[in-house]
């Protein structure tokens, strides 16, 4: 089976480079599975998982990410991230805790916040695509 | 003539500032490899964005709301400059060529019958800009500390000069930094963030312009335009902050390295001073003994 090569970029460094079976990165109007030979694409992201598979459908890493963009060619797809977590290195006490401070705020960018924080929270609790 | 002692006490504050420099002139390499290396680190994301970005610049109808970052607003009367310096001296020239620049481009500026404002990065050109032009500054940022805090602080520099675009108070945006060229030299460049700088990465599209073949846009150009823009703003700043801060543990390193050089030279010569000094005096009590016997 072929490959795709995927690259994950966060302003401050490369976080993930290599040769990969199936990603699914969350587009803003739903989740785009990428296989190789894809079309070309170019989406902006909402936050959430960016899940990393091998060839054979197993699931490598999974990411989270606060929103970026992706750029898929047939050959080749690359996700620009504002924020790069990986989701077993996410807490979940702490985010509920930063969700119960946001909330009290509010303003515009506190809001945006707390729907980073929420999207955070849900990708722990959630484990679809955990087998595909 | 000063006496023995005194040049010994001299001798021994060089030797001890020269301990200081060529400490400083050590930290300061070992913070360039950092920096190199976290200036590195971003460059991928920051050349990806600028091909997204101007794949999709040629469809920007002009427009209202956040694709003024791109098309402009029409006016070309208010400029703000954002001078970046370094928050600590002892660098050289690095933070006075800065200064000089910016002092240069709003007097040319204001010469034109523009309106300036400035927002200094750095405590050295707020220092400097608190002086001499005091009520035009709006805002300043100091102690952003790029290499431990990261991309943070330069959202906070875009946030608040997109904030300030959006309510009309400027119409061009201008950043005077120190381009990081090799470790010993920095050259002061000046670099239009708002609106965007089409014109160079247009040169770049003609380039390869077989690659550039139609992607699906999901949801649509405008809405991607839409988050690029501001996205765009930061990382330039981002990137510009790297630079400036890998510029300045160059040129700090440079700074001490001569610092450390001359310190060298002035012991040498202070040395000698000394050994003449003794020798005169050695002389000098022999001839006293030497007269005293003869005269008896």
């Amino acid at each position: 089976m072929a490959t795709i090569s995927f690259d994950l970029v966060s302003p401050e460094n490369l976080v993930f480079n290599d040769e990969v079976g199936t990603i699914i990165v969350p587009g803003k109007d739903g989740d785009l599975g990428i296989l190789p030979g894809h079309s070309k694409v170019m989406s902006s992201l909402r936050p959430g998982r960016v899940m990393v598979y091998s060839e054979d459908k197993n699931l490598i890493k999974s990411f989270f990410v606060s929103g970026g963009f992706a750029e898929i060619n047939p050959e080749k797809c690359i996700v620009l991230a504002e924020s790069v977590v990986e989701v077993n290195s996410l807490e979940k006490t702490s985010i509920e805790k930063e969700i119960q401070e946001l909330e009290n705020k509010d303003g515009k960018e506190s809001e945006e916040q707390l729907s980073v924080a929420k999207a955070k929270l849900e990708a722990i609790n959630v484990n679809y695509y955990d087998k595909i | 003539m000063p006496s023995l002692k005194d040049i010994k006490t001299q001798i021994n504050s060089v030797g001890s500032t020269k301990k200081i420099t060529s400490a400083m002139k050590m930290v300061a390499a070992s913070k360039l490899r950092r920096s190199q290396e976290k200036a590195e680190a971003a460059r991928p994301y920051s050349s990806r964005l600028e091909e997204m970005l101007s794949s999709l610049a040629s469809s920007a109808a002009s427009g209202e709301g956040i694709i003024k970052l791109l098309t402009g607003t029409g006016n070309d009367q208010n400029y703000i400059v954002v001078p970046v310096s370094a928050d600590r001296g002892l660098c050289g020239g690095f933070n006075s060529s800065i200064n000089r620049e910016t002092f240069k481009l709003v007097k040319s500026l204001e010469g034109n019958g523009k309106k300036v404002q400035l927002m200094p990065v750095g405590k050295k050109s707020r220092d400097f800009f608190n002086r001499v032009m005091k009520d035009q500054i709006i805002e300043s940022f100091v102690d952003l500390n790029v290499s431990s805090t990261g991309y943070e602080s330069a959202l906070n520099i875009s946030n608040k000069l997109q904030e300030l675009y959006f309510e009309g108070k400027f119409d061009k945006c201008i950043l005077v930094f120190n381009k990081f060229k090799s470790a010993i030299s920095q050259e002061v460049t000046q670099q239009q963030l708002i609106p965007l700088d089409v014109s160079n990465s247009e040169k770049e599209e003609e380039k390869d312009n077989s690659s550039n073949a139609i992607y699906d846009y999901e949801p649509d150009e405008e809405t991607i335009l839409k988050d690029l823009l501001p996205k765009n703003v930061s990382i330039q700043i981002f990137k510009v902050l790297l630079e400036s801060d890998a510029g300045e543990q160059g040129a700090r390193m440079a700074a001490m390295d001569n610092a450390t050089r001359n310190a060298g030279e002035m012991i040498d010569s202070l040395t000698l001073k000394y050994n003449r000094t003794r020798q005169a005096f050695i002389t000098k009590e022999l001839i006293e003994i030497i007269s005293g016997a003869e005269s008896i």
